[in-house]
């Protein structure tokens, strides 16, 4: 495509390019599983939900996971059902299924994700660094507007608290409550003019924290053989104390999470001139 | 046969709409500021489409309660839980890689003074 190319060969030629898309995705559409037919049952991830893997590997490694039709439990397979605050050293006892996925038997994914977003608040603090702080208001924020945000500060910050400790019982965790966290720290930068968090204690908190994951990681690695593994009894389902180490690793990854988006914020707003908007 | 089209079919038709419409702002839009938009407008239809071939109208959430059965008659009655965590590290990844482009874009605001694709262009040259 040329610059003098006309504007609406450039339209035509994009809107073909989405319909070809379409066009694919509905050729897909006609080989998936449609309304109430999807059926968890055939899947692997019930595996997950029954909090059973075990049984699952050991059938894989005799082979008879895989059979025609694909049933993934053999019904030979003794399983007793979960109940609510009764079932005890289950394999996983987090009640939240998503969580004890992604914290438990996709660990290592998660270590991964977390990487990505420090590469990305690196990226951002870099990006804009060093350059001279002109953040000019032409207003000063009110003293009711000051005493209100600190006010709402602590309040947000017992709830982001809240949410990531509670990771393993209802839904959130680590992620949605370090932004939480990080939306009480934006609350902060609005109430008063100029306002600066302590950066050295962000960076050493943000580098703790993600220390403890890997510190948690290589405690299962040393004590259970395997890196990640769960090293702490699982105790019954639906208590505070029950899922292991999920909740340890989500007060780490809340805690990074929380420190990482406040780096964000503080590069994006400290550093914007008041000439652009 | 339309109830079950309303029931489950609805939502993949919003989500490949979603990821037409973006992919449209990314290919025709000259602002890049916009692009960053529709980039995220995709990725929402993706996390939509993940969403809806897990789910069926039936479905109960993952997560055990006291009053919220995930296994009845031995069978798993809940939402598939696997994409749901997948979609949960798209999202936090999605933030990243928009913060990192608006970096970008303001950068590319302060030396060229436009966000506009083509003036960036002629100013290259």
């Amino acid at each position: 495509m040329r610059n003098d190319t006309p504007e609406l060969v450039k339209k035509i030629t994009a809107l073909f390019v989405v319909a070809i898309l379409l066009a694919g995705f509905f050729v897909a559409f006609k080989e998936m599983p449609k309304g109430p037919s999807v059926n968890v049952n055939q899947r692997v991830s019930r595996l997950y939900v029954l909090k059973n893997v075990q049984t699952a590997t050991k059938l894989m490694k005799s082979g008879n996971f895989f059979t025609k039709g694909m049933k993934p439990l053999r019904s030979d397979v003794p399983y007793t059902p979960i109940v609510f605050g009764k079932s005890s050293n289950l394999e996983d006892g987090a009640a939240n299924v998503v969580t004890s996925i992604v914290v438990d038997y996709r660990g290592f994914d998660t270590l991964g994700e977390v990487t990505v977003l420090f590469l990305a608040a690196t990226g951002v603090a870099m990006l804009l660094f060093g350059k001279e702080k002109k953040r000019k208001k032409k207003t000063e924020p009110s003293l009711i507007m000051y005493v209100g945000t600190r006010i709402a500060f602590a309040v947000i910050f017992l709830f982001g608290i809240y949410i990531f400790v509670h990771g393993h019982l209802t839904p959130g965790g680590g992620f949605p409550g370090g932004a939480v966290i990080a939306s009480g720290i934006l609350g902060l930068f609005l109430g008063k003019n100029g306002y600066e968090p302590n950066h050295l204690g962000l960076k050493v908190f943000e580098s703790l924290s993600g220390m403890a994951f890997v510190i948690i990681g290589l405690t299962g690695l040393f004590s259970v053989k395997s890196f990640l593994a769960n090293f702490l009894p699982t105790g019954t389902i639906g208590d505070l104390y029950s899922a292991g180490f999920i909740a340890l690793i989500y007060i780490a990854i809340g805690m990074k999470v929380g420190a990482e988006l406040s780096a964000v914020v503080n590069s994006m707003i400290v550093d914007t001139e008041e000439e652009w908007s | 046969m339309m109830q079950v089209f309303l029931q489950n079919w609805i939502y993949l038709i919003g989500a490949i709409s979603l990821f037409g419409i973006g992919l449209y702002i990314t290919l025709t839009d000259e602002n890049i500021f916009k692009i960053i938009v529709g980039l995220n407008i995709i990725e929402s239809g993706t996390n939509l489409f993940m969403i809806a071939i897990a789910w069926h109208p039936k479905a109960v959430m993952p997560i055990y309660t006291a009053t919220n059965h995930l296994v009845v008659n031995g069978k798993v009655v809940s939402a598939d839980p696997l994409p749901q965590s997948l979609v949960l590290t798209a999202i936090v990844i999605g933030l990243g890689t928009t913060a990192l482009a608006l970096t970008i874009a303001v950068k590319i605001f302060e030396k060229y003074g436009t966000l506009d694709v083509r003036k960036i262009k002629e100013a290259k040259r």
